[in-house]
């Protein structure tokens, strides 16, 4: 029942006071919940914990800092924003491309292949599956072959459409089986009152499908986010650094200094963590029950 | 029924053309795109490929790059650097796409088995020779009697010990097996150990059983025989008397350097790259050649170190600046100069000595460098499958799934 | 309208229903058939083209002996299944499969499990639910290959804070990734570590989709807690289980750097799978033949699954 419907109801003295009760039994239940949440966290996020100490101690090595960082040294962070600026910069505009490219073709795909009846499809989902399958190496490989003919080697859309490809398969499989509990009617509905197919998908499925979009998006922008392999093999010039890359301006063959590392991980984490933040609000209960009504 | 045959006609069509696609490719992919001209007149840039990623390598390298590409004409050098592990994997890519660099940087072990395929340029051709080089680094780079690759810097392993500790216990660096065991026992006390190497399951952890291996007689040829046995034996001492900590199996020699520097390990066996961070963490060190076995052994430790190479790009004008580019950057001024910006020995015997002259402390690495042996030397392509075999062995004997005597035997036959 | 009206009027006007040969009915269903083919063909070009010359190639390969001579002259001698005999006959192939059934089973189990345990949890709003759920895909924003060194450095024998901890507990160090008899349950643990955003995120949306008229009309009927769950929140996320377990499945088996940073494959092989083992052909040994075989039995592997999943999820669409 919603707050607003309660507070409609009338009540006489000790239903209040039961009411009242509950209520804060649950605001008690909800603290504690927080307090969980923030334990299970703690212990999840442990090794974040210790890139983050070792970003602070200047000794820069990981087998021999202290648990806390006593006397924090900000010198791996200087070097961090000084050199790699521009690379978070070009790892986030990959990675916002290749969420917007994942979605627009991987959902229409997800949606035929949930709710249109082609006789196909079991193929269809084994080929999907089967590029999920092969090693990213493999991939990169492939693709480095084919960036050279097409003139796409150190370009963001090059690798843009790598992630995006990267990404799509997956999109389709975790959209469809999200979009299999969409109701057929509701679009015929549309499609009766005189919207066409794509119409009917943009403005009933999409909203509907709002939960998987979101993720699968997340999930886009995580991979392209951590991709190393692509921006590896697809780059050639040092023109366009990921940040991924940028890192190993610390890691040399022989020798590693980790404080920097763990700087720029750390400074790389913070815009993508508010983007996943704002993301995860719209994750909300009940798109779909609230559609049907 | 009529409905459905036509719609299962137009689909067969998209899948058919669609199937196409990636077999068209795959039959044109790989095969010429290139630029197979043997050029003529000036040459605007040069492209060079190292794995010199990390400061301040990569800016003092891409320096000397710039330096020598005027001095032999060539407006631009394009200088790239791809992480360590990943070169390889790089060139590869370049090979089969035809856009392979005009430089290219290979760590000396490399050298061979890319010169066996065909994808670098005898350096003979171009008139350039390794006379007054140290015999390692000409045999690394030598295949069927010809030079592929000039090596300007290298290096090699040894013992570093903390001065303080050692003096504070009275001990002194070790000469032979028997002292480095009984050193290493006496100054393993509370958190601190009293050697630490690496023993990795890679190229790393052969590279480091090299000179227990080289020192007692053993050889990469045969590595079934008693001397190897012994050096296993040796390795298995140090980690089961503790002196040396379990956990050698997993660190890189980088992990090495951490804990010698923190204190945890009192000696290691390690490269002089790590000398700048020990300068710069104010580690009194000392430095001493590995330790022999037996009375009359010579102490051996493997080369270390990159070369310049010049693939086959087709393009001779470029390939003949490219040459020029690498001599350029193994003159005597050049070598002297990496050398003093820390990590690496001159190649060139007279350099070598000269900088020895100005710079005493690195005596002993100067020492072992010019008798250090190449990995390559005697196997040739053929090394990285001995390789494997000597870090699956070691790694047998320090968990002590086998024993020294038939460790080897048990890693040749894929245990 | 009620629901059984419109799907009535849904099937009236539904273009798949039959209809007598009359031209301008042919032509719509023509029309319709391409329309909805165009929600399909860009996914599908995209696909082909960037898989279909990787998948060709690598199975073209495994029958080839592809090396590193191959780049630079093209050549590579077509020899049949010997490449396939090759890594199957060896010693280590036995324990390679073992290993990366073990490596499997035990990740998809602990992520699974904790990552549905999760989901329900943080199901119930409570404040900064939202922060928090976002914050546990921290560990997917991390480079690998700075995951991997605060792993090592975490479950170091010596010194790691794990030890350290455990030694609070009076328990003897465990040496994580140096006993070839501890290593595979180390790495196995920190795969669980790096799944569980995986499972959280994706069963958490699915149950956001469920929705909260069923939770009432059943609670109404006395089914809570384990009850609901068992009935009604179990029954509506199967699709979503069960393509989190297929492709939970498909990325295991592919997982590759993490085992690479923590161990090498060792100690003695320890921590060997089959995937680890085709990079260590492909790109260390440079056979890339082997390597191409042993990523292909890898394939088959994951299709036995795929199938398993198809079925499921036929079954599914069909109720």
């Amino acid at each position: 029942m919603t707050a607003l419907a309660e507070s409609r109801i009338s009540r006489t003295g000790d239903e209040q006071r039961r009411h009242r009760r509950h209520l804060m039994v649950r605001h008690t239940k909800n603290w504690i919940r927080m307090g969980l949440g923030i334990i299970f966290l703690i212990g999840m996020l442990f090794p974040v914990y210790w890139m983050l100490n070792i970003s602070l101690q200047g000794s820069g090595t990981t087998l021999t800092s202290s648990v806390f960082p006593l006397h924090p040294d900000f010198a791996g962070y200087r070097t961090a924003i000084a050199d790699q600026g521009g690379h978070l910069l070009t790892s986030l505009i990959i990675a916002i491309g290749t969420v917007v490219v994942t979605l627009v073709i991987a959902a229409p795909c997800a949606y035929a292949l949930a709710q249109f009846r082609f006789r196909w499809i079991s193929w269809a989902l084994l080929a999907i599956l089967i590029s999920q399958m092969i090693p990213g190496i493999v991939i990169a490989n492939a693709l480095y072959a084919l960036y050279q003919r097409l003139d796409l080697l150190d370009s963001i859309p090059g690798l843009i459409i790598a992630n995006a490809a990267n990404a799509i398969p997956f999109g389709i499989l975790i959209m469809r089986s999200f979009m299999l509990g969409v109701p057929p009617s509701i679009v015929e509905a549309a499609r009766v009152d005189g919207a066409g197919r794509l119409r009917a998908f943009l403005s009933i499925v999409v909203p509907i499908s709002r939960n998987s979009l979101i993720t699968v998006g997340l999930f886009s922008f995580l991979f392209a986010w951590s991709d190393f392999v692509f921006a590896l093999t697809l780059t050639t010039k040092g023109t366009i650094v990921p940040v991924t890359l940028g890192i190993y301006t610390y890691l040399g063959a022989h020798v590693a200094n980790w404080s920097p590392v763990m700087a720029t991980a750390v400074l790389a984490s913070i815009p993508a963590i508010i983007l996943l933040i704002i993301a995860q609000r719209y994750i909300a209960a009940g798109a779909v029950g609230g559609a049907v009504k | 029924m009529i409905k459905k045959r036509p719609v299962l006609r137009r689909w067969a069509t998209v899948a058919a053309l669609a199937a196409l696609t990636p077999i068209t490719l795959a039959a044109c992919g790989g095969s010429s795109g290139g630029e197979d001209s043997s050029g003529s007149g000036s040459v605007d840039s040069l492209t060079v490929l190292d794995y010199y990623t990390d400061d301040p390598g990569h800016s003092d390298i891409g320096k000397q790059l710039s330096q020598c590409g005027t001095s032999v004409g060539v407006k631009k050098v394009v200088h790239q650097s791809v992480p360590g592990p990943t070169l390889i994997q790089k060139v590869l890519q370049q090979a089969s796409s035809k856009s392979l660099p005009d430089v290219l940087m290979l760590d000396n072990p490399d050298i061979q088995q890319i010169a066996q395929t065909g994808a670098l340029a005898p350096l003979d051709d171009f008139g350039i020779n390794a006379d007054g080089y140290a015999p390692g680094p000409k045999a690394a780079a030598t295949y069927q009697g010809k030079l592929y690759g000039l090596q300007p810097g290298a290096n090699t392993i040894v013992i570093f010990y903390n001065k303080d500790i050692l003096s504070k216990a009275h001990v002194k660096p070790p000469k032979t097996w028997d002292e480095l065991k009984t050193a290493a026992k006496k100054l393993t006390v509370g958190k601190q150990y009293g050697f630490a190497f690496n023993a990795t399951a890679d190229y790393e952890g052969a590279w480091q059983f090299l000179p227990p291996m080289w020192t007692n007689g053993g050889d990469e040829t045969n590595l079934t025989t008693p001397q190897v046995a012994e050096a296993l034996q040796l390795w298995k001492d140090l980690v089961d008397d503790g002196s040396a900590s379990k956990s050698v199996i997993n660190w890189s020699q980088a992990d090495v350097n951490d804990q010698f520097v923190a204190g945890k390990a009192a000696m290691m066996l390690n490269g002089p790259w790590q000398i700048p961070t020990l300068t710069a963490k104010k580690v009194n060190f000392g430095v001493v050649p590995f330790p022999v076995n037996k009375e009359g052994q010579t102490s051996v430790a493997p080369l270390g170190g990159e070369a310049w190479t010049v693939p086959m790009t087709g393009d001779k004008a470029k390939m003949a600046k490219a040459a020029d580019l690498v001599k350029c950057m193994n003159t005597d001024a050049n070598q002297l100069l990496r050398a003093k910006q820390g990590g690496v020995i001159p190649t060139k015997i007279k350099v070598a000595q000269q900088f020895k002259q100005e710079d005493p402390s690195m005596a002993g690495f100067v020492d072992a460098v010019a008798t250090a042996r190449a990995r390559t030397g005697k196997l040739g392509p053929k090394w990285p499958d001995t390789a494997k075999t000597i870090y699956t062995g070691m790694q047998l004997v320090l968990t002590g799934r086998a024993e020294p005597a038939d460790a080897m035997a048990k890693a040749q036959a894929g245990g | 309208m009620s629901q059984a009206q419109l799907a009535a009027r849904g099937r009236e006007a539904s273009p798949s229903a039959p209809t007598g040969p009359t031209g301008s009915r042919r032509w719509r269903h023509w029309r319709e058939e391409i329309a909805k083919t165009l929600f399909v063909v860009p996914a599908a070009f995209a696909i082909v083209v960037l898989f279909g010359y990787p998948v060709v190639k690598n199975l073209t390969m495994s029958f080839q002996e592809y090396t590193i001579r191959t780049f630079f002259t093209g050549e590579a001698p077509w020899v049949g299944l010997t490449n396939y005999v090759t890594v199957i006959s060896e010693e280590l192939f036995t324990k390679t499969v073992i290993n990366t059934a073990l490596f499997t089973v035990g990740s998809i189990v602990g992520q699974f499990i904790i990552g549905m345990l999760l989901a329900l949890f943080f199901h119930r709003h409570f404040p900064l639910h939202g922060v928090l759920r976002a914050l546990f895909l921290l560990p997917w924003l991390i480079p690998l290959i700075v995951g991997s060194a605060a792993w090592r450095a975490i479950l170091e024998q010596d010194s790691g804070i794990l030890n350290v901890t455990l030694a609070v507990f009076g328990i003897d160090p465990v040496p994580w990734l140096t006993s070839p008899d501890v290593a595979l349950l180390a790495i196995i643990l920190v795969n669980i570590w790096l799944g569980i955003p995986f499972n959280l995120t994706l069963l958490y949306s699915g149950l956001q989709d469920i929705p909260d008229e069923l939770y009432e009309a059943g609670a109404l009927d006395g089914a809570t807690g384990w009850r609901a769950f068992w009935n009604i929140t179990w029954p509506n996320l199967r699709a979503v289980v069960s393509v989190v377990l297929m492709l939970g499945v498909v990325y295991t088996l592919k997982v590759l750097d993490i085992i690479l940073g923590l161990t090498h494959g060792g100690p003695a092989n320890a921590t060997q799978t089959i995937a680890t083992q085709s990079y260590q052909r492909s790109f260390v040994e440079f056979k890339f033949g082997e390597g191409a075989a042993l990523s292909n039995i890898l394939i088959v592997i994951s299709l036995a699954f795929a199938v398993v999943y198809l079925r499921a999820t036929r079954r599914q669409v069909d109720e």
